[in-house]
């Protein structure tokens, strides 16, 4: 089949340009034919492509992504981004320790979920703590926070049913986070 | 006190968040008597949201045909509730109990219901966590708000 598709791009679309321009011949039920003929071969054209493409890509294609990805590594951005603001601020490392341990717990159990090692070149969002106010790091924290609620909130309501209650404790935990922020 | 059993289908989920939402609002009606100040208030309020989620689930049982299981005179208590920490503990454990339910709904639900379900979990999860901070326990968070252990 692609040999007969691939014969007709080659011959039609050049017939049809010799004659308009070197013949002028103005023979409307031959001009209508060789119309018909182009088109034909522009439809033929898109079938080998696409045949192409499809074997070319074959087997080594890797799956496309888990929509549960993104979320995946925003649970692991935020715990980065706790672990950066102990650090930057260690008198806040009780009220903050726990919450970076759920988000690792989070990360751990949607990579469970997801079934697959997380793609490399992935990187988690570079923390950066605005060391030594407290406040405006509890602020950023709740932003991060507020975010992350909403965005684990949408995927439950997306979610398929065996997904559902893991993405629905997620979404609460950080709501949670957001009162102990507080 | 989180549920450890799935229930069965979407009408059970429901009639078992109902059956949870009665007893939270029995519960507070205890815990109350044992709190003062903020933490009263505090009490009364959450009596006040878990009625209303219990009179939203009772339309919504009904509409969609399902049986509407109905509230019992009383309920036993865990341990005796008999003072300020018995009753701020309970508080805790009714909400994360209530939270449990409400979780299990989640995959028999869809679209508006399962919103409203995750509304719920959310809710009592972060009244869960206010209750520990006002009993002084650490951390005041758990990472999977109503799951079974």
């Amino acid at each position: 089949m692609a040999h007969d598709t691939a014969e007709m791009v080659l011959t039609c679309p050049v017939a049809t340009g010799r004659t308009t321009q070197r013949d002028g011949a103005p023979g409307h039920s031959r001009r209508t034919l060789l119309r018909a003929g182009a088109l034909v071969a522009l439809g033929g054209a898109a079938v080998p492509l696409t045949g192409c493409d499809l074997f070319d890509r074959g087997d080594d294609k890797p799956p496309p992504p888990d929509s549960l990805e993104p979320l995946a590594a925003e649970s692991a951005a935020l715990e980065g981004r706790y672990r950066a603001a102990i650090a930057a601020t260690p008198a806040l490392a009780d009220r903050l320790g726990a919450i970076a341990d759920t988000h690792r717990a989070h990360a751990e159990e949607l990579r469970k979920v997801i079934g697959r090692p997380a793609p490399s070149g992935s990187p988690a969002a570079t923390p950066t703590a605005a060391a030594g106010d407290p406040d405006e790091l509890l602020a950023e924290l709740r932003q991060a926070e507020q975010q992350g609620r909403e965005n684990a909130a949408k995927a439950c309501a997306a979610a398929p049913a065996e997904r559902a209650a893991l993405l629905g404790s997620i979404a609460a935990a950080r709501a949670t986070h957001l009162e102990a922020l507080k | 006190m989180i549920p450890r059993t799935a229930p069965a289908g979407p009408a059970q989920a429901l009639a078992d968040a109902l059956a949870a939402e009665y007893a939270a609002i029995w519960a507070y009606g205890v815990i109350g008597v044992h709190l003062a100040d903020a933490a009263r208030s505090a009490a009364r309020a959450a009596e006040a949201a878990h009625r209303s989620r219990r009179d939203a689930l009772i339309l919504q049982l009904s509409e969609s045909g399902g049986q509407v299981p109905a509230d019992r005179a009383g309920y036993a208590l865990p341990y005796p509730v008999t003072d300020r920490a018995s009753a701020l503990k309970l508080a805790v454990e009714i909400e994360e109990r209530t939270a449990g339910h409400w979780r299990a709904t989640l995959p028999h639900t869809t679209g508006t219901d399962r919103n409203r379900a995750l509304t719920a979990l959310t809710d009592c999860a972060v009244r869960a966590t206010r209750w520990r901070r006002t009993a002084g326990v650490t951390p005041i968070t758990v990472p999977f708000p109503g799951r079974p252990d």
